[in-house]
């Protein structure tokens, strides 16, 4: 009976990692890795996850996710640049860290631009800048406001020394002139507890992780990037509305692979993945992560990457912000 | 000769404290320290470095004091056996598949006890790799190759 | 009563077949990859996340739930009958667990921790119905001040937990403390004594350390005196844990349930804390402390229930206000967030049939687990049969495959072997590695929030002992340390350590 159940949990295992294959495609010839350069959970990872079986059905071979945290995403981003340059070998995150990763690494065992070839962005997702109840601040003008009038009695927390809403919070304290603690804490969601609870009091961060917060009351909403006002807040105003520097910071998660890839190949790629962003169900389930679907070519991330490594870099040097 | 000293434990212990924080002070030489309001990047490390630099002469010096007191004898073979077996998977998992890898830590890691019988081993080492094949990499999508090619 | 219509409401939707036939597949996969060493719950769930978009929200929840309790199960398992503790949980169960399996207890140990499993699942399980809300609101109100004081307090209940000198101990926590100072400085961005190895800039992985430190050294050692380990596997007869084990065991459950549920709620600590609290307070409360790390059932029953019930209890954060208590957590939010639901609040009264159902499901699913192990004690036991020289090599292969597999990361592998060689040596000369583990997790908190502390308050450490809740959990530990240093303490330690 019990043995029955342990083959009975190993065929149920095995039933999801069965990958049957027809092979249809000469360009794939052995199974293609999706590495994710953070630990399992996060919006690359879901992203990955969401997109894997689609590729799997698009390219005739298995697709597995293969999660390689670590050093910023910097372990997972040089498997992919140091990997065999045939396509097979694909990064998924979000291309904001490869932006900073050349001012904040000086050493960095890869280089971004020559050894990681760009396939397509996948999605956008914009950053909702919060503040605990407890500040007495409803709009962009009036946190300003409060800003200046008590210098260094607000904290911004942030995911981490380095990471995007850290350098984000830094240039929007120079470029308004104010002045506010930052506080680094172990990624986002240690972050937004953080300022739930209090003991930070903003925060800027992902839509996904601070829309609940914000509609359930505990954060306040203050402004959000993007183009537009996101639908689920009306009333927020947007970073372009308030006259805030910054208005396109957000998850930019793109697709990438090792930067020698034959060009037929990456078009290959980009193609398939065009063809997946345009499904209905994946458009639907990025809308649940707050994202926005975000089709486009290789070169237009090429384009994204050299202009925020260059902005960026700007303001990681202006502010002196090291991670050694 | 008459009444042996050195408590060979307490002292290799002490021994081995100190040249952890001597490490742990080389290794921080460079990060800046702060207060204890205001603490650098360094000053945990070296606070803590001291302690066991602390805790470290404490038990090398009563070890050279306390009566005498053995270490049960270092037998080379399992050490070797073990180690050997953990850094030859090391070295294989990636590039020569798990299959081997799996074979081969086997087969060493049962050089270290003297009881291992050679055909016995063989022929487990094959069912086990192949148990840790399906299981890892069918069921489980462990993502390393099976085989070298 | 309203909790009354709430439960019912839960139970409701859990006794629907097809929830329980998903919550029996989450347990028993849980079981499975627990008994695994190394590999852990993280990456079987994320692996299963996929397929569970085409279930109802409630069903999948309630199967994950089922892998990530199902787990701790299985995880003590692995570290009663080998000495490889697979989660961070399982480290204190190594301690008098597996020297029970020495002396040919390995059957009551395997017994007794599926039994206290089960009391402290149930007893969770009515915790999260009663008090989700207001243990909720007692979470939110630690800051990094609490926490500090809270670290402290758990740091000192690891120096009573050894069974060696209090000395030795503090130094082996102080080692803890510094190994885990060695990776990317979260305050500062800093990388500390990484040498360069982009792998150590994360710090180092709790799974090597423990699986070097606890299974290989032991490996090592128990190949050099072939008399000791056959004991392992000989003596098999008496599966059933006596009556007596049984009267040891139940207040030790009860004690452990009630940390355990506590500790659980406070994210962060998570899966360390509780364990290895509720085996200081066994030790603190037993006549004859000297028997533990000797093969104590309490050392056993104790930690197990605390680990299941903060397992259990570290739902409530995310339950009702949608904020991940550790790594599995946030899972479980992209999980919800993959159906559609945003946590947060709002859930539990949205979605009120999704909560109470996952939060009954944690009930079946302990009784299932229940009903799975007993049975399968005879199973396991079986399995130290088999012999050593064939098992071992066996359990080296997993440990090497499991620490890979933690992050796909050779490094980890070649860190397992550093420490089994550290750990050789700390048998050699004597000393306990388990307070040095509680460092190593404990370690980088306690610096973090001390920092970050100090950082908020401009400097000012009064806010340590102004703040009440953190005054009164550093108020316990001035008592601890002044019942450890009284004349009367330090004398019946002696004696029990003459031995």
């Amino acid at each position: 009976m019990t043995l029955r159940l342990f083959k009975a949990a190993v065929a149920a295992l095995a039933l999801g990692a069965a990958f049957a294959a027809p092979a249809s495609s000469q360009t794939f010839d052995r199974p293609v890795r999706i590495v994710v350069p953070f630990a399992p959970g996060g919006t690359s990872d879901i992203l990955a996850r969401l997109i894997a079986p689609k590729l799997q059905e698009a390219v005739g071979q298995p697709v597995v996710v293969e999660n390689k945290p670590g050093a910023a995403g910097n372990i997972g981003a040089d498997t992919v640049a140091k990997a065999k340059p045939d396509g097979h070998t694909l990064l998924l995150m979000d291309i904001g860290s490869l932006a900073v990763a050349p001012s904040l690494f000086p050493d960095l065992s890869y280089n971004v631009e020559n050894d990681l070839a760009p396939v397509g962005m996948v999605m956008f997702g914009p950053y909702v800048l919060a503040v605990n109840p407890s500040v007495p601040a409803k709009s962009v003008a009036e946190l300003v406001a409060y800003a200046k009038a008590n210098p260094g009695k607000l904290a911004v927390a942030n995911s981490g020394v380095g990471a995007l809403n850290h350098i984000t919070a830094v240039a929007l304290a120079r470029n308004l002139g104010i002045e506010w603690k930052n506080v680094p804490y172990k990624g986002g969601s240690a972050a937004s507890r953080a300022v739930v609870s209090g003991e930070s009091t903003v925060i800027i961060n992902g839509v996904t992780a601070t829309l609940p917060f914000v509609t359930s009351g505990q954060l306040v909403g203050i402004a959000v990037t993007g183009d537009k006002r996101l639908p689920a807040l009306p009333n927020v105003e947007t970073f372009k509305e308030a006259k805030l520097p910054l208005d396109d910071a957000g998850t930019w998660q793109a697709l990438l692979t090792s930067g020698k890839t034959p060009p037929e190949v990456v078009a290959k790629l980009n193609a398939e993945l065009q063809k997946i962003l345009a499904m209905p169900e994946i458009q639907e389930k990025i809308a649940e992560q707050g994202g926005m679907v975000r089709p486009g070519t290789a070169d237009a991330v090429k384009t994204w990457l050299s202009t925020n490594t260059k902005a960026w870099g700007e303001i990681i040097r202006a502010a002196d912000i090291k991670v050694n | 000769m008459t009444q042996r000293r050195i408590d060979w434990p307490d002292l290799l212990f002490g021994l081995f404290l100190i040249c952890v924080a001597a490490g742990a002070f080389a290794a921080t030489a460079r990060l800046s320290g702060g207060t204890a309001a205001d603490m650098g990047p360094g000053y945990m490390p070296r606070a803590i470095a001291f302690g066991l630099l602390g805790f470290g002469l404490f038990f090398a010096g009563r070890g050279l004091v306390r009566p005498f007191a053995g270490i049960a004898q270092v037998q080379a073979r399992p050490i070797l056996g073990i180690a050997a077996s953990v850094a030859v998977f090391a070295l294989l998992v990636e590039d020569a598949g798990l299959a081997l890898a799996a074979f081969a830590a086997i087969v060493i890691a049962a050089l270290a006890s003297r009881e291992s019988r050679l055909v016995e081993v063989l022929l487990f080492g094959i069912a086990v790799s192949a148990g840790a094949v399906l299981l890892f990499v069918k069921a489980l999508a462990l993502p390393v190759p099976i085989w070298p090619w | 009563m309203e909790l009354f219509d709430n439960l019912l409401l839960g139970l409701s939707t859990a006794l629907q077949l097809n929830n329980l036939v998903y919550c029996l597949i989450g347990v028993v996969i849980g079981t499975a990859i627990g008994v695994l060493p190394g590999i852990g719950p993280i990456p079987t769930v994320a692996l299963l996340l996929p397929f569970t978009f085409g279930l109802e929200p409630a069903s999948s929840l309630i199967m994950l739930a089922g892998i990530f309790y199902g787990a701790q199960y299985g995880g003590s398992t692995t570290a009663i009958l080998v000495n490889v503790p697979g989660e961070t949980s399982s480290v204190v169960t190594c301690l008098d667990g597996h020297e029970m399996a020495k002396q040919g207890r390995a059957g009551p140990a395997l017994a007794i921790a599926a039994i206290s499993s089960f009391f402290a699942g149930t007893v969770a399980t009515v915790v999260i119905a009663v008090l989700s809300l207001p243990l909720a609101a007692l979470a939110l109100k630690f800051t990094a001040v609490e926490y500090f004081s809270l670290l402290v307090l758990g740091l000192f209940a690891a120096v009573i937990l050894a069974h060696g000198s209090v000395a030795k101990s503090l130094a082996m926590v102080l080692l803890g403390l510094m190994i885990g100072t060695v990776g990317i400085d979260v305050n500062s961005g800093v990388a500390r004594m990484t040498f360069g190895v982009p792998a150590l800039a994360d710090g180092l992985d709790f799974v090597p350390v423990a699986m070097g430190l606890f299974g290989l050294a032991e490996i090592m050692a128990n190949l050099e005196r072939p008399e000791t380990r056959q004991v392992v596997s000989q003596k098999l007869r008496d599966l059933v844990p006596s009556w007596a084990d049984l009267k040891a065991a139940f207040p030790a459950m009860l004690r452990g349930t009630f940390i355990g549920s506590a500790l659980g709620v406070l994210p962060g600590g998570g899966a360390a804390l509780p364990p290895f609290t509720a085996y200081a307070v066994e030790k603190k409360l037993a006549r004859d402390p000297s028997r533990f790390g000797k093969g104590a059932i309490e050392g056993v029953a104790g930690p197990e229930a605390a680990n299941n019930a903060g397992a259990q209890t570290s739902f409530i954060p995310l339950l009702t206000l949608g904020i991940p208590a550790n790594a599995l957590m946030a899972l479980m939010i992209g999980a919800l967030m993959m159906q559609g639901i945003q946590p947060g609040p709002q859930v539990m009264t949205e979605q009120p049939q999704l909560v109470w159902g996952v939060i009954a499901s944690m009930w079946t699913g302990n009784l299932m687990l229940l009903i799975i192990n007993l049975p399968l004690v005879g199973v396991w036991v079986s399995m130290l049969k088999i012999p050593y020289r064939l098992l071992f090599p066996a359990i080296v292969l997993f440990c090497c495959i499991g620490t890979y597999g933690i992050s796909n990361s050779v490094f980890n592998v070649w860190l397992m072997l550093g420490c089994a060689l550290v750990g050789y040596f700390f048998i050699k000369v004597g000393v306990e590695p388990a307070p040095l583990l509680l460092g190593l997790v404990l370690g980088p908190q306690l610096e973090e929030n001390f920092r970050r502390a100090m950082q908020l308050s401009d400097g000012d450490p009064s806010v340590f002992v102004t703040r009440p809740i953190s005054a009164l959990l550093l108020g316990i530990v001035v008592l601890l340390l002044a019942a450890l240093l009284s004349p009367a303490v330090l004398r019946k330690r002696k004696q029990a350590l003459s031995e």
